[in-house]
């Protein structure tokens, strides 16, 4: 017997085959039952102990020969036919998909997430008012009683119903009854802000009858106007990431805080865009002040013990100001265009 | 407000510069507007015309010949007022001219070559004449500066009063809290007070006792006056602030009222009767003011009255009846002090807004009262000459000083910083407060009679550190206590906020773009909408703004069709905010709309939006929520905001969850192009906050074991709710029936008109072993079974 003739003969067969088929008729010819080599292996039993050892060893190592050279032509041969078939597959893979509008969040809902966010890193929690208030929290218990000039600053919309002291409701005309309602529910210490819709009759570019405040408060024994002026510096710092920020604290007047303030940022004018933190113009940021006693008083609020802080800014405004955005009533229009070109998308949001 | 630097000057000695002084008023918290500052002008000179002769192609205009001091120029010029020997103000090639805000260029104006340019005072931004070029009446020399030919070398301040600070809309006032700062010294009023008082008045007054708002009324008689134009020195103040000198009564008053801070009024005191009330309006009395117009008053308004008519609203506006005019022979002069609120409130009720409302309704100094009375007699006097009566007066005037008792240390506490009791009662003293009393810790100060706004400690800290300057407050950080992390972390509202941000997240990643629309409703969609259900606003703006929002559905309709105009045929969007259902119930809520077109590429198979799919995403927002959509309620939504047949309402308990489906066709009648619009309501404020934000929370069962499907067909009647099979086949055996997954429903003639088939996968599967024939055949029988004697269902083979 010729092992190296069966292989040799079995290397040709195996490489005539051209199909998975055909190679699997071969392969059951030499591997099978009945095949050549299980009949040789068959045939060891009549050999004598020192043939079938010498015998048997050459024997394995043909059939184990056999068995790879089955396996890689198997896999050729299934690699060339499924290639084959592939060749009719073949899309056209330059046809444009369709045209579709980026989806993003509006740019009030990313700076909404960024003050929550630093203001939380400084341990301010998040609290809530209704749009709708009444005359007292919005005014009166902010120490802006009927007739006062104050209530002339702010263009006030009314709402054709009564509260239970008989006076039209209105729409809050800034975020500070929140102040109010949550000295109201709990005691000292308070540390809260409170993002939200905010309303006042008056709109061009730079105001609209429907726009967005935040609240801040801060109460306990001893928050003071350097706490105060801090905290506001360390805010701007992180919004709008400028760390050599030039502020001014000037002096003001809210009915609801004492001493009151307002805080502008310096800025310039650079290739035709403002330049925040630096330079001789000023942009007033916010209103701010120590809560007037007043109106801590209005809440049950012992003002031997407890003292703090206010503050107030339009979301828009500091939105518009970070991003370069000029038309205030562009944020409502609801256009898709302005949303794809201003809005955030998942990653950056 | 708005003053010039030499009316500041006639009250103030200082050094300083106008920016400097401009500075320090918006340090001290009068805020500076704007400054106007003409010192770029000095490049503009006097030239004048030598000659001029008509420009050969052009009939208006003309060729002058101008000389500036220095050389001639050839100027074109289309002024209907050139003449020869015209002094005006001239600019050469490349000025920038203010008015027109365009560089000059030399050049040639219908073919003839022009110099340069004679400026009208609308081009000098001085006005806005633009009749012709200036004429200079003057004799300057050619080449003088132009600030110095038209007296531009006064800058004018606009300065913001804050309410509290009614002491400073007089312009001695505004000198005062500067000469505090340090910004110089205030100089003594410069007037001679009139000592001949040789006759009664004629005209006497009554302070009626009917609760009107009037405190006190001084008055004196003018006998014999001559009013005529007012001086140059008066008109030019009155000008520099905007106003219209005119005449020298009247003009006298202004100028008291922006000089002083203290309105007064002058009556004809022929037009007007012997006897002068302070009394309440009469129901619906009218009365013509000075600007013209006829107000109706009401008995919450005080007026000064003779015996027959209203002469004028107290403290708001005069009337026209007995105003001064050229002719006025006689002059009675009123000063009074009205209460505030009253002032205010009339006038908001009638909407006059008037130079003496905005004083009195801030608060006067009751001092002022007679020194208004005693300036005004000394320019009437001086201007128009005659003789002036004794005082007239009734009431009483309460001038007794306010007193506070002041804790030094109140201020470190407030501000933070330490500033010795002596500093502080520097700055005390220098805002004119008198101490009389003063010990290391604390003193009793006089307030001054102008400072109506201090009442408190606090108001004292805070004109302390108002003159001491914000900039010297240390800023420091407080940072978060532990109690202050733990509440955060425990807070809803927070928690309520991340669960925002997941939906926002995962709806734009669904293609949606979140948009943010005004909280309003046009009464269109009122009408369409709510009935007469929904909030009115009294004092809208328009008519797209009138009412609160109960639904944000039509306002995201109305953004779809403005998007579909700019080209835009599949619209998805989507807000998260608040509508209102009474003024006491708000709710913040997730509205989407989907409007999309009839899908025409036939390469591109995108999704057709319909019921199913919409149900689908509602399930899966539910599920980030950590909420299974079909353990809710289902019914048919009866919102007439959709379609009755093709929308649907997820309730837990009572509490309305998820709202969606169809538009109704009778709103897309108003919006034709969004035919197909979907929309979601989801109320989340309706599910517990703390699940809603939870993270990694999910309990599907993993076994390892193998898992059997089997297919279930029933008939059940048309209106059998699925949800609530699904619900039963998941109870049969919650430990092995894994999942139940419908896939197929269909309605035809030979079930019957009240019949639909349904079938469903049931996935069953232990985590203990791999189940056998038997425990699968038990268990699909079990649910033949039971949901066949369930809902009355037949078994379909």
């Amino acid at each position: 017997m010729d092992i190296k003739k069966v292989l040799n003969e079995a290397i040709k067969q195996i490489e005539r085959c051209s199909s998975q088929q055909e190679l699997q008729n071969v392969k059951v010819a030499y591997l099978g039952k009945k095949g050549k080599i299980t009949e040789l292996l068959k045939s060891l039993k009549d050999l004598s102990l020192e043939e079938k050892k010498s015998t048997g060893a050459k024997l394995n190592s043909l059939r184990t020969d056999i068995d790879d050279l089955f396996k890689n032509k198997f896999n050729s041969l299934k690699v060339k036919e499924i290639n084959s078939k592939l060749k009719n597959e073949f899309l056209d893979i330059s046809f444009p998909p369709p045209n579709s509008i980026p989806s993003k969040v509006h740019p009030i809902s990313k700076t909404f997430d960024e003050v929550i966010s630093i203001f939380g890193s400084m341990g301010y929690s998040v609290a809530e008012g209704p749009d709708i208030e009444t005359d007292y929290f919005n005014f009166s218990a902010l120490n802006i009683p009927e007739n006062h000039p104050a209530r002339e600053m702010q263009d006030t919309f009314y709402i054709d119903d009564t509260d239970k002291d008989n006076k039209p409701y209105v729409l809050r005309t800034h975020t500070s009854p929140v102040q109010i309602r949550t000295l109201l529910n709990e005691q000292p210490p308070v540390k809260i802000i409170a993002p939200g819709r905010t309303y006042r009759c008056d709109s061009d570019s730079t105001h609209s009858p429907m726009f967005h405040q935040v609240e801040g408060l801060f109460i306990n024994e001893n928050a003071n106007m350097g706490d105060l002026k801090g905290t506001l510096i360390e805010f701007c710092k992180q919004f709008f990431n400028v760390q050599n920020l030039k502020v001014r604290f000037r002096p003001s007047y809210f009915p609801f805080t004492e001493p009151s303030a307002e805080m502008d940022i310096a800025y310039e004018i650079v290739n035709n865009k403002i330049h925040l933190g630096t330079g001789d113009l000023w942009l007033e940021i916010l209103g701010c002040g120590m809560v007037n006693p007043i109106v801590l008083e209005n809440c049950n609020v012992d003002t031997k013990i407890y003292q703090g802080f206010a503050f107030g800014m339009g979301l828009d405004r500091i939105t518009m100001l970070k991003y370069g955005l000029t038309d205030i009533r562009s944020f409502f229009s609801g256009n898709l265009n302005w949303i794809a070109n201003n809005g955030f998308s998942i990653g950056d949001y | 407000m708005k003053f010039s630097y030499s009316w500041l000057c006639d009250h103030l000695e200082t050094d300083k510069n106008a920016i400097e002084i401009g500075d320090a008023l918006t340090n001290l918290g009068l805020e500076l507007e704007s400054l106007t500052d003409y010192s770029s002008y000095s490049k503009f000179v006097v030239a004048t015309i030598k000659d001029f002769h008509k420009h050969p192609n052009a009939d208006r205009l003309n060729i002058c010949t101008v000389d500036d001091g220095t050389k001639t120029y050839q100027v074109i010029c289309g002024a209907n007022n050139v003449k020869k020997g015209l002094k005006g103000i001239f600019a050469k090639d490349g000025m920038y001219i203010p008015g027109t805000q365009i560089y000059l260029k030399k050049g040639k104006i219908r073919g003839e070559i022009s110099e340069g340019m004679l400026l009208s005072e609308r081009e000098l931004n001085l006005s806005d004449d633009h009749d012709g070029i200036i004429e200079l009446s003057d004799n300057f020399e050619n080449g003088t500066s132009a600030i110095d030919a038209l007296k531009l070398n006064d800058p004018v301040f606009e300065i913001g009063i804050t309410p509290n600070r009614g002491d400073c809309l007089g312009i001695r006032g505004v000198a005062r809290d500067l000469s505090a700062k340090g910004i110089g010294k205030l100089k003594p009023l410069k007037y001679e007070k009139i000592t001949k008082l040789d006759f009664e008045s004629p005209i006497s007054w009554n302070i009626e006792n009917d609760n009107n708002s009037c405190e006190y009324v001084v008055s004196r008689y003018f006998k014999d006056v001559k009013n005529t134009v007012s001086p140059e020195w008066l008109q030019k103040k009155l000008i520099s602030l905007g106003l219209r000198p005119i005449n020298a009564l009247v003009d006298i008053t202004n100028f008291i009222t922006h000089d002083l801070g203290r309105p007064l009024h002058v009556f004809d005191a022929d037009k007007v009767g012997k006897k002068l009330h302070m009394r309440l309006a009469k129901p619906n009395e009218k009365i013509l003011a000075l600007d013209n117009k006829e107000y109706t008053l009401d008995s919450n308004s005080t007026v000064i009255a003779d015996n027959n008519n209203a002469l004028a609203i107290a403290g708001i506006i005069g009337g026209e009846s007995s105003g001064c005019t050229e002719d006025t022979k006689n002059v009675f002069l009123e000063v009074a002090i009205f209460e505030k609120d009253r002032v205010a409130k009339t006038g908001r009720t009638l909407g006059i807004n008037s130079d003496a409302r905005y004083r009195f309704e801030r608060g006067l100094d009751k001092k002022m009262v007679i020194e208004g009375l005693n300036y005004a007699s000394y320019l009437i006097n001086k201007i128009c000459g005659g003789s002036v009566s004794k005082n007239i007066d009734s009431g009483k005037l309460d001038t007794n000083e306010r007193k506070i008792k002041y804790k030094f240390d109140y201020f470190e506490k407030v501000i933070g910083i330490k500033l010795e009791p002596k500093k502080q009662l520097n700055i005390l003293k220098d805002l004119n407060f008198q101490i009389n009393q003063s010990t290391e810790k604390e003193c009793d100060l006089l307030i001054p009679s102008w400072r109506n706004d201090i009442e408190n400690n606090i108001d004292v800290v805070e004109e302390v550190i108002r003159i001491y300057g914000y900039e010297n407050i240390i800023e420091s950080i407080p940072s978060p206590s532990d109690d202050e992390i733990v509440k955060i972390n425990n807070s809803l509202i927070n928690k309520k906020f991340k669960a925002i941000k997941k939906l926002k997240k995962i709806l734009i990643s669904k293609g949606l773009s979140e948009i943010i629309t005004f909280s309003f409703h046009s009464t269109k969609a009122h009408e369409i909408l709510s009935g007469d259900k929904s909030l009115k606003i009294s004092n809208a703006i328009s008519d797209d703004q009138s009412f609160m929002r109960n639904s944000m559905i039509f306002n995201h309709l109305e953004t779809a069709e403005m998007n579909y105009k700019k080209g835009y045929k599949n619209i998805q969007i989507f807000e998260i905010g608040p509508i209102y259902n009474t003024s006491q119930s708000q709710e913040n809520i997730l509205s989407m709309l989907i409007s999309s077109q009839e899908n025409t590429n036939s390469i591109f198979k995108l999704e057709d939006f319909n019921f199913y799919s919409i149900s689908n995403l509602v399930s899966n927002l539910i599920s980030s929520l950590n909420f299974d959509a079909k353990q809710f309620n289902i019914s048919r939504s009866t919102s007439n905001t959709f379609h009755p047949g093709q929308s649907a309402e997820l309730n837990m308990g009572k509490k309305l969850i998820a709202r969606y489906g169809k538009v109704h066709p009778l709103i897309i009648e108003e919006f034709p192009k969004l035919k197909n619009s979907y929309a979601i309501e989801l109320f989340f404020e309706n599910l517990p906050i703390d699940s809603i934000s939870r993270t990694n929370f999910s309990n599907i069962l993993d076994s390892q074991f193998q898992f059997s499907e089997k297919d279930f067909s029933f008939v059940f009647e048309k209106e059998q709710n699925l949800f609530e099979v699904q619900r039963y086949v998941n109870g049969i055996d919650k430990n092995l029936i894994k999942n139940v997954e419908f896939f197929d429903l269909y309605e035809s003639k030979d079930l019957g008109e009240n019949s639909k088939s349904v079938t469903f996968r049931v996935t069953i599967q232990s985590k203990d072993k791999t189940l056998d024939e038997k425990d699968l055949e038990q268990i699909h029988n079990n649910i033949l079974e039971k949901v066949s004697n369930k809902f009355k269902a037949n078994i379909r083979t």
